[in-house]
């Protein structure tokens, strides 16, 4: 198997596992809504005192989940950049600072801080290539300013991930909110529309076809 | 202030409205059912585009009076603080809560069903069958002209009786739920941003859902191409509006556990859903993708659904019950 093939397998394992952790949480959020639905009336005194038991379940459940989404979110930043080898010891790298500053400190938040810390800061490293045009960054995406786009929005999310963990109670949650919804504004509008943006429009038409055999 | 003289202005506002409103409200339901026939019958196909121009124009016109009727509606409603007698504000309430929601959503689809041109003719009857549910919702449920803001004029004619009887206990209580409604809800900038931001959304997904289910009879790749072009430009004000509420929600519901709240958790398994869609769809290429493509989409509509009606059927923050 050859190493563009490789990548692409990677890809879209990696596409895959998101797909199924976001449904997961969708589907969490859908049973958790139908529970309350259902305790506030027949569950007595459940808005008083249920309901933080409830939280306190879902966030429970949620909590693998997210770590699993924030760690699948961190190897889809550096497969851009690295190796498939290197990305694996980057990879590991990451999820071992996360871990240690987790174990040191006692608190899950500051470990997902810390490993969020490092995506951002690689992810910035592959906007930077991106928007220089160097040739290291891959993308599933054609053209610079929609992989610009893809890479600022993926920025966004995980400024936006830093502030939900680490930022909520600090002085520069809104600063960095509103850098993280800048970002991820700015990246989607030039993920989806870089064609109406570009100077030299290089626009890769697929060909329509039929769904009718497949 | 005198409160008897805002009440009556207020009743003859209200009067007003309902007077030019009425006759909109009921042609509301009557131009949904000749939608609805003009789908049913194929002879009458070829007038389903002059239908919606029509449906277009009769909501932009109720939207014209409903315009008025906020702008007269700030004019009236001032606040005034018991203790120094000073106005500390008027109430700017948004063209987008209560009974104007499904009006918003029924009168951004419309809008944007008059300037759909890729699968025009595929696309209209799927698009006019639920514009004829938004209207007949928006006219029989929503009533934004005979029973306009029924909780913000509850609460505004509560203040001014309070207002009126000169007890102070009473003044105090009444002022400050009226002025932390009218800082922290009514007059801010999210309330003007993030409403409009996801109806604009539902309509554009709500194409995106009938080009998807257009895909699944036709079994090709250019209506999902169509579903795409309406579902990423409904995320992108999705995003922005989910997003905006987040430094909002932190002030305006301290204390509450609104994390995990019906309405917040269907708003994030919505847009969980779209965001899979989005990148499903990158391997649409990979054979039988579309399948998974398509229920996703499908998906992620009926969650869009069960979101609006979270508001009014589960209980917790963001909810009307």
């Amino acid at each position: 198997m050859n190493e563009s093939v490789r990548h692409k397998n990677w890809d879209y394992a990696l596409t895959v596992i998101t797909v199924a952790l976001l449904g997961s949480l969708g589907v969490q959020s859908f049973i958790g809504t139908l529970y309350v639905w259902w305790a506030t009336d027949t569950v007595p005194g459940f808005e008083l005192i249920g309901y933080s038991r409830f939280v306190w379940w879902m966030n429970v459940i949620a909590a693998p989940q997210v770590v699993a989404l924030v760690v699948v979110m961190g190897l889809c930043v550096p497969k851009r950049l690295f190796d498939r080898t290197l990305l694996v010891a980057v990879s590991g790298a990451m999820l071992l600072a996360g871990l240690g500053a987790w174990a040191f400190t006692g608190s899950l938040a500051t470990g997902l801080a810390v490993y969020l810390a490092l995506a951002a800061l690689i992810q910035a490293a592959v906007v930077v290539l991106t928007v220089a045009g160097a040739r290291g960054p891959s993308y599933l995406t054609e053209g610079r300013l929609v992989k610009t786009g893809s890479g600022l929005l993926h920025q966004g999310f995980i400024g936006f991930a830093f502030v939900v963990v680490a930022l909520q109670r600090s002085a520069f949650m809104l600063p960095a909110f509103w850098i993280a919804t800048a970002l991820t504004l700015v990246g989607t509008l030039l993920a989806f529309y870089a064609d109406r943006f570009a100077f030299r429009k290089r626009v890769r038409v697929e060909a329509d076809r039929s769904f009718a055999e497949e | 202030m005198n409160p008897a003289a805002i009440q009556a202005e207020l009743a003859q506002l209200v009067n007003t409205l309902a007077a030019i409103g009425a006759p909109l409200q009921v042609l509301m339901p009557a131009v949904a059912v000749v939608l609805v026939a003009l789908v049913a019958v194929p002879a009458w196909r070829p007038l389903l585009r002059a239908g919606i121009g029509v449906s277009a124009a009769l909501l932009l016109a109720g939207e014209l009076v409903l315009v008025w009727f906020h702008w007269r509606l700030y004019d009236l409603s001032v606040v005034v603080s018991p203790d120094t007698g000073a106005v500390t504000g008027r109430v700017a309430v948004p063209l987008w809560v209560e009974s104007e929601k499904l009006y918003v959503w029924a009168l951004a689809l419309a809008l944007m069903a008059v300037f759909i041109h890729r699968h025009r003719d595929e696309l209209l009857p799927g698009v006019a069958v639920i514009l004829a549910v938004l209207m007949v919702g928006a006219a029989l449920w929503g009533k934004p002209f005979t029973e306009p803001l029924p909780s913000f004029l509850s609460q505004y004619l509560g203040y001014l009786q309070a207002m009126a009887s000169g007890d102070p206990e009473r003044m105090f209580g009444a002022y400050q739920g009226m002025e932390s409604a009218r800082q922290f809800y009514y007059n801010t900038v999210y309330m003007w941003v993030h409403p409009p931001a996801l109806f604009f959304a539902y309509a554009t997904f709500a194409i995106s859902f009938v080009a998807t289910l257009v895909m699944v009879r036709e079994r090709h790749s250019a209506f999902e191409t169509t579903a795409y072009r309406w579902a990423r430009l409904g995320y992108l004000p999705l995003t922005a509006g989910m997003l905006l509420g987040f430094p909002w929600a932190i002030i305006a519901w301290q204390g509450e556990s609104w994390w995990w709240s019906g309405k917040v958790n269907m708003s994030i398994m919505m847009w969980l859903l779209y965001t899979a869609l989005l990148h499903a769809r990158l391997y649409l290429r990979r054979r039988g993708m579309w399948k998974w493509v398509a229920a996703l989409s499908i998906l992620a509509f009926l969650v869009l659904l069960l979101t609006y009606l979270a508001t009014y059927i589960v209980p917790g923050a963001h909810s009307y019950l």
